[in-house]
């Protein structure tokens, strides 16, 4: 047993550095930059590039001592001025022939930044050049941020009044090349630090702690109910097996499944609390308004779970041992409830296992439309505002969440079920 | 041998003989049907509108004629800004029908080829697979597409990568388990003794025996989709700008309180008869295709 625990979480780990690739690829990558996409499309550079450097988004991904920086865009003059069109003493020679297009300085050129560079920082200019008349050469000039050079005269060294350009980057330098964020990354999860929100503008940990409860609160009643109803049922249907009762509640299940969630969610709100007045429409203040969002989660839930356990405790009961104990004068309900639910029990005890995880993610639509403070409702919001280090602290955790609940769910298994052998 | 043994049947042709003996499951062929041709009318309209830049007939307000309820000209009423809801509601059938087929095109294709692989080869190209979708899988998958869809930019390509990005998991399973399953049988080994390459043994000989789970996949796949992208929609990820179901649902909730209930049970009902349709007959093709239960096999 001690084996196979480790031998699992062996297992566990490439899972979980997966789960954490994705995450990152996810919302440093993909989303051209975290602060694009939590700021939006209209933010300015330099906003973007404050968010960015506070939460240490301005690094290399993986690794370097290079970054781009949104304050000036690479040019290549061969295809145009680009920003540098209207700079003062900058003026692009049109391509003649073989030989392409190129910028000629003329005395003091102020580069046309998007915002001031950072001090505290270091730069590095490149540029590829050439004198009139001579060889085409590729300088490079570092300096810091907050340097009193307005110009970049001195990338040019003893060049004389005039000075052809044909490309120009700026690049900021990095010190450590391991100090990525990638790297940052880890460590900050080694820390248990998982980012700030930007909407509410706490820490992302202490938000998860205080969603935890009432996402408890709400998801265990609805497993719990869920479960003793569909296995009831379930075990109903095994046993009445191609009677009207069987065949009822198989179309019955199935069409409980083809209503959408939403449908549910939004009848039940009507129907029970507005019309009937049972139940208070949204809100946590007490108990009593967790029934409806409950009551609607089993009865949605209630067509996929009956069809599975049917079909589960239909293979035990057709087994040779239900006959015997008929034969031998059993009553119904002893051979429903203690030996085939017994025997049953593997599969039931793995789809069990398997639900609790999507429990943290707490029907985040149950939670978003009846008001209740939980993790899901944490999620919609952050999705909704585009707040990347919430939703992606929610979905770590989930995983991890479910992965480490996969091998207790299969420690369960083999403890239910003596034939299983864990080798 | 049974008689459709005895003729010699494929696996394809003797499924369908069982299909057509069951009425429920071929009304449902039938509804799918309709809905098919419906979109495809949607589309068509959709396209007809886009090239002439003109306003489509869905899209026309007309204030004077909110809040009707179903009559004559309007079959399911009109909305708040005195649109039909009938014909939004082919237009939603049209959406989903795209999510439902790009969303398989997407993961099909993923889903197949990787379970291919990772059944027949197994070793250490199975162990990348295996963590490969244990790691998408571990992800809880609404808030995964929501995440995708974010990171992507709101509109459709959201839907269809979040979705088809989460949907190849579980095809990919059910294939490389039946894939190893007839790694060993007799046939794989004959076809290797006569000197076969790998490629051709998985394309030509193994993936038909397969290809039944990725058809009874899609179908039970297309109504989880279409439910997704209602969801999605719903929370105002998904299509922007274009009538959909989810959109619909929307802006039905909150006039259903103030007693107009033509919008929300129209969209209600149609996407309930879409879903339960495929569900039923994808239940229906699942047990029709099953090999354990065809009548014989000597």
């Amino acid at each position: 047993m001690g084996r196979y625990i480790l031998r699992r979480l062996l297992h566990l780990i490439p899972t979980v550095f997966g789960v954490i690739a994705i995450t990152f690829v996810l919302f440093n990558l993909v989303g051209g930059s975290p602060g694009r996409m939590a700021l939006g499309e209209k933010a300015s550079p330099k906003q973007v590039d404050d968010f960015d450097e506070q939460r240490g988004f301005n690094k290399p991904v993986l690794w370097g001592t290079r970054i781009k920086t949104l304050a000036l865009v690479d040019q290549d003059f061969a295809r145009g001025a680009g920003s540098w069109t209207g700079v003062s003493n900058a003026t692009l020679a049109a391509a003649a022939g073989a030989e392409p297009s190129y910028l000629v300085l003329r005395g003091d050129v102020k580069p046309p930044l998007a915002f001031p560079l950072r001090g505290g920082v270091e730069y590095e200019w490149t540029a590829r050049w050439r004198q009139p008349g001579g060889a085409w050469l590729t300088s490079r000039l570092r300096m810091p941020g907050d340097s009193t050079l307005s110009t970049i005269g001195t990338l040019f060294k003893d060049a004389g009044p005039d000075v052809h350009v044909a490309s120009i980057t700026l690049r900021r330098v990095v010190a450590n090349p391991f100090d990525s964020q990638f790297v940052n990354y880890l460590a900050n999860l080694a820390r248990f630090d998982l980012g700030t929100s930007t909407s509410a503008n706490l820490p992302v940990a202490q938000l998860i702690r205080e969603g935890i409860r009432p996402t408890m609160l709400l998801a265990l009643p609805i497993l719990v109910t869920e479960l003793v109803v569909s296995v009831s049922i379930g075990l109903l249907c095994a046993f009445y097996r191609g009677r009207w009762l069987d065949r009822a509640m198989v179309f019955v299940s199935v069409a409980l499944m083809s209503l959408n969630y939403l449908v549910w969610i939004v009848a039940g709100q009507y129907l029970l609390a507005y019309k009937l007045g049972w139940f208070p429409v949204w809100g946590f203040e007490s108990v009593t308004y967790l029934f409806l969002p409950v009551l609607i989660g089993v009865i949605s839930g209630l067509g996929a779970n009956v069809r599975f356990y049917r079909t589960v405790m239909l293979d035990e009961v057709y087994r040779d041992y239900v006959r015997t104990a008929f034969a031998k004068g059993l009553g119904t309900r002893d051979v429903l409830f203690r030996h085939v639910l017994r025997n049953a029990m593997v599969p039931i005890v793995t789809n069990v296992v398997l639900a609790i995880p999507f429990l943290y993610t707490g029907s985040l639509l149950l939670e978003f439309y009846f008001g209740i403070p939980g993790i899901g409702y944490l999620s919609v919001n952050a999705i909704n505002s585009s707040d990347p280090d919430v939703i992606r602290a929610v979905v770590l955790i989930g995983s991890i969440l479910y992965v480490v609940v996969g091998l207790v769910g299969d420690l369960l298994t083999a403890l239910v079920d003596p034939r299983i052998k864990l080798t | 041998m049974s008689a459709d043994a005895r003729r010699g049947l494929s696996l394809w042709q003797e499924a369908w003989r069982k299909l057509r003996r069951q009425r429920i499951a071929m009304v449902c062929l039938a509804i799918i049907g309709l809905y098919a041709a419906v979109a495809l009318y949607g589309e068509v309209e959709y396209r007809r509108h886009r090239i002439a830049q003109t306003t489509p007939a869905y899209q026309q307000q007309d204030i004077a004629l909110q809040y009707q309820p179903p009559d004559l000209r309007h079959w399911c009423g009109t909305d708040n800004l005195g649109r039909d809801v009938g014909l939004r509601l082919v237009q939603g059938a049209r959406v989903a029908f795209h999510v439902g087929i790009v969303t398989s095109l997407i993961a099909i294709p993923i889903g197949l080829v990787l379970g291919l692989l990772a059944g027949y080869f197994g070793g250490r190209l199975d162990d990348v697979i295996v963590w490969l979708y244990s790691t998408f899988a571990s992800i809880p998958s609404l808030l995964f597409i929501l995440a995708i869809a974010m990171a992507v930019g709101k509109g459709l390509t959201g839907i269809f990568l979040g979705v088809g990005l989460t949907a190849w998991v579980p095809l990919c399973r059910l294939i490389r388990s039946e894939v190893m399953k007839h790694r060993g049988r007799a046939y794989v080994q004959a076809a290797r003794a006569l000197g076969f390459s790998h490629g051709r043994i998985l394309f030509r000989h193994i993936l038909p025996n397969v290809f039944h789970i990725v058809i009874v996949n899609f179908t039970l796949r297309f109504p989880a989709a279409v439910g997704t992208e209602v969801i999605m929609s719903f929370l105002g990820i998904g299509v922007q700008g274009e009538p959909s179901w989810g959109i619909m649902i929307n802006n039905a909730r909150t006039r259903l309180w103030q007693g107009v209930w033509w919008e929300m049970g129209a969209v209600t009902l149609a996407l309930f008869l879409l879903v339960l349709a495929f569900n039923l007959f994808g239940d229906a093709l699942r047990d029709a295709l099953d090999p354990r239960l065809r009548d014989s096999e000597t």
